[in-house]
């Protein structure tokens, strides 16, 4: 029972983490239709610059907001000069997005060496606290409590404020929206600038989770964000939040029974919805 | 009074010289380390020249390709290292890397007709990570991370004797890939990337075709891995990552997507400027990271000259013909 | 034709994909009343109204609104200039509730008072609408839905309404209701109308035009064209006992 307990926190943690990284994902392909195959190496991007800057000044919330700040300046970055040339050309978008994945991976090498580092718990919130006989992890805690704010915040933004009315309409139906009278390339940049942001700084926050990090992170988060993003449906915020709490408590109740099964597992989740249902679960049909 | 006409080299012309020189380096030297350069464009050339196959000519984009060439290169590897390094063994091996790859390719094209393009490269890009892993987990018969090393049949061993096999291999292989892309199958292939629906409309059973390439496609990967594993006698798991596959995009792109030698330009120009920025290392560890330059150029490419550089040769051989009068037509490679 | 003409097309071509849709259009709306585009399925008559939206990538010729040539503006740029569509399938949001559809389409570039007024004025048009604030679009009838689409077309100040077969798929009875509230929004705006029925386009439009194979080859007022059965049947496949005489 105890081990239930804390497994389903991490699981829960974990899946506010992919959540992140995943709800950019699946609104930038359901508003603009772009793939961002660089999705995953801007997450491992908020992963590094976070962890140097709380090694470099001990302040973990500078750290966070260092991780965002590389992450959304990236993404205003690939937004202007790799992604605008090439709307509605799908090959295009994903051979640009690969190449910024590619570069992306380089230059964090560059700077860390391609090897891990070690992205240890900040402190304030190490250790663990006891509840009612059960021990669980202060930082998971944490996640979950971020995880929870963002999420609220995103739906603040997508339901009661304007710019969300804009980006729910124009993910069912792209062209009207332009019709109404919206410049939807204003939208675009902005809601990529989030959707990158965002994904930062899930990677801000996995550091301390993982204990160490490397360029591993930037293939192995794409991919299950990929899977997040299929089986809860593009372009649906719900859907990625639930998707990736379940992937994550997947993730974590499968491990501790027999680990190689996680990922295939995943995998096969994946499939299973391609194959039968290819919107997701909670996937809008549209997108015009 | 004829005027003297200059025509431009057909790249045929020019690809057989190149082979002509290959063939008669062993003559000129015994340096290993160029043999070990000719060897390696030659095979990321071919498997290169494969996804060229799926991508360029066919237009199925997947991020899985590696799969074929790492499970050529793994089969051979394990048996070598498992079953002995015979000549019968390695013939299983080949063997068994041949069904693996019909299996493996039948299923990938099988998902084209499922799949819409993103979910494909999506599902592609999966199922090589889960193959990965595999390699990474089943540490007692794949070496895991650290990887494999074997022996190779006696009568493979020697330098000289490799490098022949490479460049007959690639030699082999270029023919036989022109053959298809000129046959009714090949065109095919080519109209149902220029126009899916056109094509489908005129009769032809997009499906079938598809399925065609990408065993095709499989099949020769499959085999150029059979030789790296032959010519590196080690086995890693990076073969099978993604990054591999994304080495071969990156080749085919810069050196001409959708043209036959494209490819194998491509990646002459990785290795060869790979290698000499490798040189550089030495003097300043920032060059340490030259494949960022790479995934530059790739990008310029792919916003501004998506021909590649098959694109600028034909040009050049168009803007030469026009300036040097009437004379025969410049045979051009064909491309679309 | 007058020269004070609101929009002016001329030598208007286009491609969609591959194909050669419009080869040649010309047209002229008048800054009242409205004018109806006539003509038989995949005349072209959808990709004029498209094409002077901003929706037509391939598109050469002049297309002059208010003595400005608006071709090639991004669809968000016409809007601006008082311009909408309503397009065939009426473009709903279907997981936004009505009120949402509405408000979303009220351009920014507006006032808040003048928005504010304009909402106002669609909830008198449109009172049922009001009642329908809080359900979610996808749920209303079809006849709802058009009416909602009118009421986004009515949110904001328009100079030139651009409707695409409003009729269709409607039941004789709203056909009737729809026909008024077009009437109602011609008062304030120019009405720009394809339709396939002819016998409602002929009670809402003075003038018409009348395309085929994507050339423009007739226009001129409605009242004659009403009097000319044989021309009714050339272009609109209309026979003379379903085409109306005055």
């Amino acid at each position: 029972m105890k081990v239930l307990v804390i497994l389903t926190v991490n699981g829960l943690a974990t899946g506010f983490l992919l959540f992140m990284m995943a709800s950019g994902l699946s609104i930038i392909f359901g508003l603009m239709g772009i793939m961002n195959f660089a999705h995953g190496a801007l997450f491992m991007l908020g992963s590094y610059v976070s962890t140097w800057a709380y090694l470099a000044t001990g302040n973990f919330f500078l750290a966070l907001l260092a991780g965002i700040v590389a992450g959304g300046g990236v993404g205003i970055l690939a937004e202007r000069t790799i992604i605008r040339p090439v709307y509605g050309n799908h090959l295009g978008q994903i051979l640009t997005t690969l190449g910024a994945f590619m570069i992306l991976n380089e230059i964090v090498k560059m700077l860390w060496g391609p090897n891990v580092i070690p992205s240890p718990v900040p402190g304030g919130l190490e250790g663990d606290f006891t509840v009612g006989g059960l021990t669980i992890s202060r930082y998971q805690v944490f996640i979950i409590f971020m995880g929870i704010a963002i999420a609220a915040a995103v739906h603040f933004v997508l339901n009661r404020t304007r710019l969300g009315m804009v980006v729910r309409a124009g993910v069912e139906n792209r062209e009207m929206i332009q019709i109404l009278g919206v410049n939807i390339r204003r939208v675009f940049a902005m809601v990529f600038l989030l959707g990158t942001a965002l994904a930062a700084l899930g990677g801000a926050m996995i550091g301390p989770t993982l204990g160490q990090i490397g360029p591993f992170v930037s293939t192995q988060y794409l991919l299950l964000a990929f899977i997040v993003v299929v089986i809860g449906g593009m372009g649906s915020f719900i859907g990625s939040m639930i998707a990736g709490i379940l992937i994550g408590l997947i993730n974590n109740y499968v491990v501790w029974l027999y680990p190689p099964a996680a990922m295939p597992l995943n995998i096969l989740l994946m499939s299973a919805i391609l194959l039968i249902k290819p919107t997701g679960l909670f996937g809008a049909e549209g997108g015009r | 009074m004829g005027r003297a006409v200059f025509r431009f080299p057909s790249i045929n012309s020019v690809a057989i010289l190149i082979f002509i020189c290959l063939v008669a380096l062993p003559l000129v030297t015994s340096s290993r380390s160029a043999y070990s350069m000719v060897n390696m464009i030659a095979i990321s050339g071919v498997f290169a020249l494969s996804y060229n196959i799926l991508v360029g000519y066919t237009g199925i984009l997947s991020l899985g390709h590696a799969l074929f060439f790492g499970s050529g290169a793994y089969i051979v590897g394990v048996t070598m290292r498992h079953l002995g390094p015979s000549l019968p063994m390695l013939g299983l091996a080949i063997f068994g890397a041949l069904i693996f790859a019909v299996a493996a390719g039948l299923f990938a094209g099988y998902l084209t007709l499922r799949l819409k393009a993103i979910y494909y490269a999506m599902i592609t890009l999966a199922l090589a990570e889960l193959f990965v892993i595999f390699a990474e987990k089943w540490r007692d018969l794949t070496g895991g991370w650290d990887g494999l090393n074997y022996k190779v049949p006696v009568a493979i061993r020697e330098p000289v004797a490799v490098y022949y096999l490479v460049l007959a291999f690639t030699a082999a292989v270029v023919l036989f890939t022109r053959r298809f892309l000129d046959s009714p199958t090949g065109k095919v292939i080519v109209a149902i990337r220029e126009n899916e629906q056109r094509a489908s409309s005129l009769g032809f059973n997009v499906f079938r075709y598809k399925l065609i390439a990408s065993v095709v496609a499989g099949v020769i990967s499959s085999l150029s891995g059979v030789v790296f594993a032959l010519e590196s006698r080690f086995v890693m798991t990076g073969i099978l990552s993604v990054e591999k596959t994304l080495e071969a995009l990156l080749m085919t792109i810069i050196g001409g997507m959708g043209t036959l030698f494209g490819p194998l330009i491509g990646a002459a120009v990785v290795h060869l400027t790979g290698d000499w920025l490798a040189e550089f290392a030495k003097i300043h560890p920032i060059f340490e990271r030259w494949p960022i330059l790479f995934g530059f150029v790739y990008i310029f490419i792919v916003l501004a000259v998506p021909g590649g550089v098959m694109t600028g040769w034909n040009r050049l051989a168009q803007w030469v013909a026009t300036k040097s009068g009437p004379g025969k037509p410049t045979k051009g490679d064909r491309n679309e | 034709m007058s020269d004070k003409a609101l929009l002016k097309i001329s030598g208007l071509h286009a491609y969609v994909e591959q194909f050669y849709i419009l080869q040649g259009v010309t047209l002229e709306v008048p800054s009242q009343g409205a004018v109806v585009l006539l003509g038989r399925n995949g005349a072209g008559k959808t990709t004029t109204l498209r094409c002077i939206m901003g929706l037509v990538p391939k598109c050469s010729g002049e297309i002059i609104f208010s003595g400005e040539d608006i071709k090639g503006l991004p669809p968000y740029e016409i809007a601006r200039r008082k311009i909408t569509l309503v397009p065939e399938d009426q473009g709903i949001f279907a997981l936004l509730n009505v009120g949402e559809n509405i408000l979303v389409s009220q351009r920014q570039s507006s006032s808040r008072g003048e928005l504010a007024r304009r909402l106002d004025f669609t909830l008198s048009v449109f009172p049922d609408l009001k009642l329908a604030w809080n359900r979610k679009a996808g749920t209303l009838s079809g006849g709802q839905k058009q009416m909602l689409a009118m009421a986004r077309a009515l949110a904001n100040e328009n100079h030139l309404i651009m409707l695409d077969e409003p009729s269709k798929g409607l039941a004789p009875l709203l056909v009737k209701g729809l026909g008024n509230v077009i009437r109602q929004i011609q008062a304030n705006s120019a009405v720009l109308l394809v339709e396939q029925n002819f016998a409602f386009a002929s009670t809402l439009g003075d003038t018409f035009s009348i395309l085929s194979d994507g050339k423009t080859v007739l226009s001129g007022k409605m009242s004659e064209l009403l009097e000319n059965s044989e021309t009714q049947q050339r272009f609109l496949g209309v026979s003379a006992n379903e085409g109306l005489r005055r």
